[in-house]
């Protein structure tokens, strides 16, 4: 063997992003005759997300597996598939990202010292609560909802009439249980295996951030690569990304039977009022016109 | 732990050094002040006004930063890091002098270290966009360079001190920093009540 | 060979008396020069590694510890303690433990502790004719109990090196029965050593005088109440109730025992200050390390290793127990809690050990570490305070070792102990 690409996944083993990871290396040692392969320390054991993106940007690991909020700071691009509601459903979100926007966002990446490579699926992040079931916007009023450390997810849920909470994602479980917020968000895989479905048992399906995840790689390593070599990354990239979206169908579905049968309560509200009280997150947030005409685009692909 | 500094341009940078450790104390003090006044805000304004600020948390978080680094190389300079010092318990003191030597000397090393990598990484971020704060990335770092700095001072002064014949390896015990600021605050509370 | 000059460069230089932050740092340094990995990656670790929120209980608590020594907090809560237990054999020594586990309540630190009680009671103790080494012993094995029950910023180090992931109200729970089994045993034992050397009893004051004292205690205990009653009713998280203390220290000292002094307080903070920094130093170094460890994978192979002895989950928690025994006698906790979790918890949950239990097995195994030569800041402490050589509390500290490890035995082989009152507040 000759090259091992180290890449770093903040998801435990087994999860479908991990798996997808591990799936691509499979590729590429089999089309490689055995000269590349690809080695996931999966679980944060090389840091957070923000500690991996420079790792990746400074050549120290060769591949990441990262979701698209730590890059909001840094490729002004990711921003627009971080704005709530954006995406209409999981079909808009493949469609916009499989095709010219995908691409384009993809290359933003390139100037900071990343080749962007893929896109897996993160799934929809919606509210859960451990107080009642939410229905419409009203329900919100005056709740305390856990936020990523994010000004457009403390603008979208304090827009909701919700009061927004910062806090450390391991906090997130003692505060639900012990009445410091009231409840957070996020997709049903996390929701379920980060055990909040035990202290929040109403999950309300608003499907806030359909946000896909990227799989980036250190500009470094890529340039050290042969044109051929890079095609076979680039193709195994790609590869994975079909066994990622079935990978992650099941185990949503798998997740959402498991919180399901524990006793939490699914609520479908109608979506249009939320997606109508986002205009003030918009107007703050799209302001400049490259991610406005992003913003247009996404919309107009049907 | 210079009682008896050297006369001369050492001695002159040397009381200049010691004015320099002593602000980097008092900025550490007034930091952790700071911090806890942060942190009530943040507990006081979800609690009672039922609206979080974002911005105390990674205040509070690079504040910490911020005084760790400082204290750390106060620390350094008061020669109370918590080390393994058998060796130097029972060695002659020629051999305790080599020893401390090599220390200081691999601890210079580091606060080079965090001086240029610090750097780097300040560089690196500096396209970055902290969340929250809305100020660079490279603000994260540094806390690094600066603290390097004044390890790296700190140390340069020992080893100079030193080798000018100064008694700065005196006085050392098998002692941890907790130990020592702990056993200091049993003096203190004794003598209050006497 | 990368794995060799990282422990070969630690261990050479913490032979060679070089602070253990820089031997975790410069060993880092050198591996990753040697791999040829760009080095900022170890200066990145060490960043990120102390810039966690949840840290901040840390500085928070050791604060707090030191306002409440300095501001009569610690000596009225020992005078307390001293009417309630004084009368049973070896009187002094119960009145040690017990103020050790009142005080325990309210702080997090076994080191303040034993600097707090110790330096309250072993002056007494000599004074009334028992032994220093006794009361030395005592002092520095009663202190351990600030490490079990809540307050404990360990616990909270352990759940962040756990990948934040292990509740930290759980955690403050589960570890105050086995800190209060800590202190029956440490009570039983001082009883019949006391009563082998034939040390004598204290007159019971009456209980006009207990109730005095303890009214003079209240405002300092209701912290107990305040933290505790706090984070399980969702005031504030379990990181925030340590900014709470140190309010509430401040408050007490100030305005209700008027001791606080301005110096007094800048004396406080100062401290707080240097004690912080150097532990959290080498939290952010140990962080580097352990960076390392998980790129080399040594946690894997660890766990592989650990499987080819035995599959027999009882066998893995005696050499889990041991491994850490013996890493916890030359390292501190901190680091120890930070470079070992990642490797051994995974092992533990593999044969079905619940993590909160596993944290409670933890941090009394490595507290029993901060009391053994020749790295133990809690010995040293007891010691310089009863002005005796570490030798010396050596030759008669076996007793009260014995009573540590039967509990720790109890705590490993009975998850019950540690589980069933997270699961009752639940
Ligand atoms: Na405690
Ligand atoms: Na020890």
């Amino acid at each position: 063997q000759e090259i091992v690409l180290k890449s770093s996944d903040t998801h435990p083993d087994g999860y479908p992003t991990v798996e997808a990871v591990k799936y691509m290396g499979e590729l590429l040692k089999e089309r490689s005759n055995g000269r590349i392969a690809v080695e996931v320390y999966h679980s944060a054991q090389l840091g957070e997300e923000k500690d991996t993106i420079e790792q990746t940007r400074a050549g120290v690991i060769d591949l990441n597996r990262v979701s698209m909020g730590p890059f909001n700071g840094l490729v002004p691009e990711t921003r627009v598939v971080s704005l709530p509601y954006i995406f209409r459903s999981t079909d808009h979100m493949h469609k916009v990202m499989d095709g010219d926007v995908g691409q384009e966002i993809l290359a933003g990446f390139e100037p900071h010292g990343l080749v962007g490579l893929a896109y897996y699926d993160g799934g929809a992040r919606s509210f859960y609560n451990s107080q009642k079931p939410i229905t419409s916007v009203e329900d919100l009023k005056g709740m305390k909802f856990r936020v990523m450390q994010s000004d457009i997810f403390v603008d979208m849920v304090n827009a909701l009439g919700a009061n927004a909470v910062p806090l450390p994602y391991g906090e997130v479980y003692s505060s639900i249980e012990t009445g410091v917020i009231d409840g957070a968000e996020n997709n049903f895989p996390s929701y379920e295996s980060a055990k909040h479905s035990e202290v929040a048992k109403h999950y309300s399906l608003d499907e806030h951030l359909i946000v896909p995840e990227v799989l980036v790689m250190a500009k470094s390593s890529w340039d050290k690569l042969s044109p051929e070599d890079q095609a076979l990354v680039k193709q195994a990239a790609k590869d994975s990304v079909e066994k990622q979206r079935e990978l992650w169908e099941a185990r949503e579905k798998e997740s959402r039977k498991m919180v399901e049968d524990a006793g939490s309560t699914i609520t479908t509200p109608d979506k249009q009022p939320f997606i109508d009280a986002m205009g003030p997150v918009y107007e703050k947030h799209v302001t400049d016109e490259k991610l406005k005409s992003l913003v247009e685009r996404i919309r107009a692909v049907q | 732990m210079q009682q008896t500094l050297p006369s001369g341009p050492l001695g002159h940078v040397a009381r200049v050094l010691g004015r320099v450790s002593s602000l980097a104390l008092w900025a550490a003090g007034f930091g952790l002040v700071l911090m806890t006044a942060m942190v009530a805000w943040q507990v006081y304004c979800r609690y009672i006004l039922n609206d979080s600020p974002s911005w105390t948390e990674p205040g509070a978080v690079m504040l910490m930063s911020w005084f760790i680094f400082l204290g750390a190389a106060v620390g350094v300079r008061e020669n109370n890091h918590l080390g393994f010092d058998i060796l130097l318990y029972v060695l002659p003191h020629g051999g305790k002098r080599v020893l401390r030597m090599i220390s200081d000397v691999v601890i210079l090393a580091f606060g080079l270290g965090m001086i240029f990598y610090g750097w780097q990484l300040a560089m690196l971020a500096s396209d970055a966009i902290l969340p929250s704060l809305g100020i660079s990335g490279a603000y994260d770092y540094y806390p690094v360079v600066g603290g390097g700095i004044l390890v790296s001072l700190f140390t340069l002064e020992r080893i100079a001190l030193r080798l000018s014949g100064a008694p700065v390896d005196e006085g050392l015990e098998i002692a941890t920093p907790e130990a020592e600021v702990e056993l200091d605050a049993v003096d203190d509370a004794r003598d209050a009540r006497a | 060979m990368e794995l060799w000059i990282l422990f070969g460069t630690f261990v050479t230089l913490m032979l060679i008396g070089t602070p253990i932050a820089f031997c975790l740092g410069v060993a880092s340094f050198a591996t990753v020069a040697y791999m040829g990995l760009p080095p900022l990656v170890v200066f990145q670790r060490l960043n990120s590694g102390m810039s966690v929120f949840s840290l901040l209980a840390i500085p928070f608590f050791i604060y707090a510890g030191d306002l409440m020594v300095r501001g009569g907090i610690a000596s009225r809560i020992v005078a307390f303690a001293g009417s309630l237990v004084g009368h049973l054999r070896g009187g002094l020594g119960q009145v040690n433990i017990a103020a050790s586990t009142l005080f325990g309540g309210i702080s997090g630190s076994a080191v303040a502790e034993a600097a707090a009680v110790g330096g309250l009671m072993i002056p007494q103790m000599k004074a009334r004719g028992y032994g220093v080494d006794y009361a030395v012993n005592v002092t520095s094995m009663a202190a351990l109990i600030a490490l079990l029950l809540p307050p404990s910023h360990n616990m909270i180090i352990y759940s962040i090196s756990a990948g934040g992931k292990i509740s930290i109200a759980d955690l403050f729970t589960a570890g105050i029965i086995p800190g209060l089994m800590l202190a029956g045993a440490l009570m039983i034992t001082a009883y019949f050593v006391a009563r082998s050397r034939g040390y004598p009893t204290e007159a019971f004051p009456g209980f006009q005088a207990v109730a005095h004292l303890a009214a003079v205690a209240v405002p300092g205990l209701l912290l107990i109440g305040i933290i505790f009653g706090g984070v399980r009713s969702g005031i504030f998280t379990a990181t925030e109730s340590s900014c709470i203390a140190v309010l509430y220290a401040l408050l007490v000292t100030v305005f209700v025992y008027r001791q606080m002094t301005w110096e007094a307080f800048i004396d406080a903070t100062m401290g707080a200050v240097r004690t912080t920094a150097m532990v959290l130093l080498i939290i952010g170094t140990a962080a580097a390390f352990s960076w390392l460890m998980a790129y080399m994978r040594v946690p894997a192979s660890l766990v592989a290793a650990m499987n080819a002895v035995s599959e027999n989950p009882y066998v893995i928690l005696i050499l889990m127990n041991l491994l850490l025994l013996g890493l916890g006698t030359f390292m501190d906790m901190g680091p120890l809690i930070i470079i070992a979790t990642p490797i051994f918890l995974p092992v533990a949950q593999a044969y079905g050990v619940d993590p909160v239990h596993f944290g409670v097995i933890m941090i009394l195994n490595l507290g029993i570490g901060l009391n053994t030569p020749p790295v133990g800041a809690v010995q040293f402490v007891a010691c310089a305070v009863g002005k005796i050589s570490v030798w010396r509390a050596m030759r008669s500290i076996w007793p009260f070792y014995g009573a540590g490890l039967i509990v720790l035995a109890l705590v490993t082989y009975v998850p019950a102990l540690s589980l069933w009152l997270p699961s009752v507040f639940r």
